[in-house]
């Protein structure tokens, strides 16, 4: 069951706000590293969201922002759409690959979920892979950020993009918050907790984890749309099943169901990338590693483990209080 | 109110339910009474909708249930506690009863409100953990609750959807005997208008709660009457006697 | 299209299915039996056609390294049970899946600083090189082979499962664990034994196929897909389903690249869908 604690509130605005003055005081490069943490951060909510609050660990998510990302870039230079009216449809394209996804093994659970969904983010990959007309493996170049010189802003200069994807991570936050206390989300943790007894209640499970798919979906879509601004290219690797895995190791890392642990996940996930591949070209190699004493270590992840450590803490002070008050 | 018709059901050439039929008017309590191995889990799940006939109808007011699934049914007003406890093992006795009422009031979707802020669901919360006795347990942690607290939460579930007829399998199963009288006292609590249909293997509790009693005996059914009739049958004494007498 | 074309698609599609049979059938059994779910399997038959690449240069002797790289993959496997594996039985398959997907980018790694990043080659033995004349075709004999190893490998397996003490005990366990272990299985030996059978014939799908696809680092990544899809569209735990599903994935995606290359990348995806929404256990689970 979600709730937003002063704790999590804190964390989140000291990162928000830690990225932001990183970026404005640091190099081009600073700002390159706070850009991939923002849409990092972004997939990590949107995978939180399926896989800690709704129980639905999927392996599609890169797949799912490819798609945001492709449909972008058909939009705007296939079809010479404006950049704005593009990006809408990309998001939209995410959530409907979503919705598809989830109504499609909805009555698929544990590993045959996980399973399938690794294969419709193959399906998707190998579909763009294949096509000529996207470009196949050379991917499709061309594209364009949001022109908001109404606002006075630019951008095309790196500084301003970093803000605008930190300002867009802070968003994605908030609607995966407000969507987790609503109605939908409560009902989202029941049927992570158990499905059969929300189905005796009268909630068509099917189409609900279409829906919380769905969002998921649209939440990585803006991670999309972000990913195609970025580099201003994109290539079917963003869809690659392992982009999906490297997201949820972000999501395992920071702490699953904490959806502030994801954020943290990210920073440390990019910084010590970039840390690692000055010393040695087997990065992988240290993320397979730290993943699998992660997960052996309890698999709470680093925030997931500070929230349990301060409960427990809790826990005890009120055990305590209640023997001095018996005695 | 629920009315089961020439109800038959067979796993492989074996009838496990074979012609059921009988007729529950509202506000009825009704005991299904019958031996381990007699068929009724196999009844309940055809009742619930978590498995199909082979054959026959059942009717809620008059309308054919049969083709409905599981949450449709429940959303028709069938709700049903389990005889292991079924609950949401991670949420609080508070959540779990939240979930239910959201539910059964179609909240459960709501996008941009809190459910679990909702006045009617509050009130349903507070009036159902009132019947069931958790009233003072409500935060309590489900994982973490007592045995016979499980049993009543799981009745309490059920409860919470409002439900015009309430199916329950085997409600004290694995519960002491001071638990066996506060389920008498929380059966003798629930609103006079809902309809109650409970499964059970134990003579005494059905001659104690019920209005009638229909027996059932390797799928099918034997005999069906008041809890007085029932007491003096032939049959159901020699189903029982029978089976006592060869347990000695 | 003669009717040699349609011989040749037919042995290539065989020689596919084969070896997804060889890598499925490991997967599934492990799934059926340990309820562990083994995403570095892909890793494992990338490993053994390293090993197999080395130990053939080392000893000289194809045939020596197609019995020396299943028992190093064995001996790896065995390893991994005893380190990760049986500890993460109960964890959930999500912690599994992270796990072993942890395993993939280590063995990925540790591949590129052993044998670097090129794609290596493995040849035929001089027996097997060369082509087979069928009468209306000529095949490489080679691949023939393939065919035929995968098909003893799937008698074996069929006479054990089927018609042998073991091959009961490991069924009945397929089925009802806690029953097995009532009628006084070790289960837990037999899990041990069943998960090392698992890993070499990983490791000798791996050597085996090195001749005709040579070894690179992807290729155990790219070859899980398809296994995994086998593995859903058949069913957990059975012989039947790795056996059948094996022959579907092998076959559509053989002819359709044949036939219908359009189409051809989508089909197997088009077929699971349809397999998850009608069978969500797929064609045959051994559980029913």
């Amino acid at each position: 069951m979600f709730f937003q604690s002063h704790a999590r509130t804190a964390v989140l605005l000291f990162v928000l706000i830690g990225l932001v003055l990183y970026a404005a005081t640091g190099s081009y490069f600073a700002r390159e590293i706070v850009v991939e943490i923002a849409i990092l951060a972004i997939l990590a909510i949107s995978l939180d969201v399926a896989a800690g609050y709704g129980g639905m660990v999927s392996l599609c998510h890169g797949a799912i922002m490819g798609m945001s990302a492709y449909t972008y870039a058909i939009l705007s230079v296939k079809f010479g759409l404006p950049t704005l009216p593009s990006a809408v449809g990309g998001i939209a394209a995410a959530a409907v690959f979503g919705t598809a996804v989830g109504w499609i093994t909805g009555r698929t659970a544990g590993i045959f979920f996980i399973m399938a969904t690794l294969a419709f983010g193959q399906m998707a990959y190998t579909l763009i892979f294949k096509s000529r007309w996207l470009g196949g493996d050379d991917g499709m170049g061309g594209l364009d950020r949001f022109d908001l010189s109404w606002l006075g802003i630019n951008l095309g200069d790196s500084l301003s993009f970093a803000v605008y994807t930190v300002v867009c991570l802070g968003l994605v936050y908030l609607a995966a918050a407000w969507v987790l206390r609503s109605g939908f989300g409560r009902t989202l943790s029941g049927l992570h907790s158990n499905e059969d007894r929300l189905q005796a209640l009268g909630v068509n499970t099917v189409i609900h984890r279409a829906r919380a798919l769905g969002f998921s979906g649209l939440l990585a879509g803006v991670a999309g749309i972000l990913a195609a601004q970025h580099t201003l290219y994109i290539s079917p690797e963003l869809l690659f099943w392992t982009v999906s895995g490297e997201i949820l190791i972000v999501v395992i890392l920071g702490g699953l169901g904490t959806l502030v642990g994801p954020i943290v996940g990210a920073v440390l996930f990019v910084m010590l990338k970039h840390e690692v591949s000055e010393y040695t070209n087997h990065w992988h190699m240290v993320v397979g590693l730290v993943l699998i004493a992660a997960v052996l270590a309890g698999g709470r992840g680093i925030f997931g483990q500070i929230e349990y450590w301060a409960a427990d803490r809790r826990r005890a002070g009120k055990e305590q209080s209640a023997e001095a008050g018996d005695a | 109110m629920l009315e089961v018709k020439n109800l038959s059901k067979a796993f492989g050439g074996i009838r496990v339910t074979r012609d059921v039929s009988f007729k529950v008017e509202p506000g009825e309590r009704r005991v299904i009474l019958g031996p381990n191995g007699a068929g009724k889990t196999t009844l309940f799940n055809l009742l619930v909708g978590a498995l199909k006939p082979s054959g026959g109808d059942i009717l809620l007011d008059n309308e054919s249930i049969v083709g409905l699934s599981v949450s449709q049914r429940a959303r028709r007003g069938l709700s049903r506690s389990y005889q292991k406890n079924n609950l949401f093992e991670d949420l609080t006795v508070r959540e779990n009863l939240a979930l239910a009422a959201a539910s059964a009031q179609g909240k459960f979707a709501w996008m941009s409100r809190d459910s679990f802020r909702d006045k009617s669901v509050l009130e349903t919360v507070e009036e159902v953990a009132e019947h069931v006795a958790l009233a003072d347990h409500l935060d309590m942690q489900v994982r973490s609750a007592s045995y016979g607290s499980r049993r009543q939460l799981e009745v309490g579930l059920a409860l919470a959807t409002k439900p015009r007829v309430l199916l329950m399998d085997e409600p004290t199963s694995g519960v002491g005997p001071s638990m066996i009288d506060g389920f008498h006292r929380l059966l003798q609590g629930l609103p006079k208008e809902l309809t109650v249909l409970i499964i059970e293997h134990d003579m005494d509790l059905a001659f104690d709660v019920a209005d009638r009693i229909t027996v059932l005996n390797f799928g099918e059914v034997v005999f069906e009457g008041t809890s007085g009739e029932t007491r003096g049958n032939p049959i159901v004494r020699e189903i029982y006697l029978g089976e006592g007498l060869e347990d000695a | 299209m003669d009717a040699g074309f349609w011989i040749l698609q037919f042995l290539n599609a065989t020689q596919f299915s084969m070896l997804l049979f060889l890598l499925s059938i490991g997967l599934t059994v492990i799934f059926g039996l340990l309820h562990f779910v083994n995403l570095a399997h892909g890793a494992l038959y990338m490993l053994g056609a390293y090993i197999g690449i080395s130990a053939a240069a080392w000893t000289g002797s194809f045939w020596a390294a197609l019995v020396l790289a299943p028992i190093a993959v064995t001996l790896i496997g065995a390893v991994l049970y005893f380190t990760l594996i049986d500890r993460l039985r109960s964890a959930g398959p999500m912690n599994q899946v992270l796990v072993t997907f942890g395993l993939i980018f280590v063995f990925i790694d540790l591949v590129r600083i052993g044998w670097g990043d090129v794609a290596l080659g493995l040849n035929a033995p001089q027996v097997l090189s060369g082509a087979t004349d069928l009468g209306i075709v000529s095949y490489p004999t080679y691949r023939l082979f393939l065919i035929g190893l995968g098909a003893m490998v799937m008698a074996i397996l069929w006479i054990v499962l089927s018609k042998t003490q073991i091959g009961a005990m490991i069924r009945a366990s397929v089925e009802n664990e806690a029953m097995a272990k009532a009628l006084g299985i070790n289960v837990g030996e037999l899990f041990f034994a069943v998960f090392c059978v698992g890993c070499a014939l990983a490791g000798l799908a791996g050597v085996a196929a090195a001749p005709v696809l040579s070894a690179t680092t992807g290729m155990g990544i790219s070859i899980l897909i398809p296994t995994l899809i086998v593995v859903v569209i058949g069913g957990l735990g059975s012989l039947e389903g790795a056996i059948v599903g094996s022959f579907i994935v092998g076959f559509i995606e053989t002819f359709s690249a044949a036939i219908l290359p359009g189409l051809a990348a989508i089909l197997t995806y088009v077929l699971l869908a349809a397999v998850l929404v009608l069978r969500p256990r797929g064609l045959l689970p051994a559980r029913a």
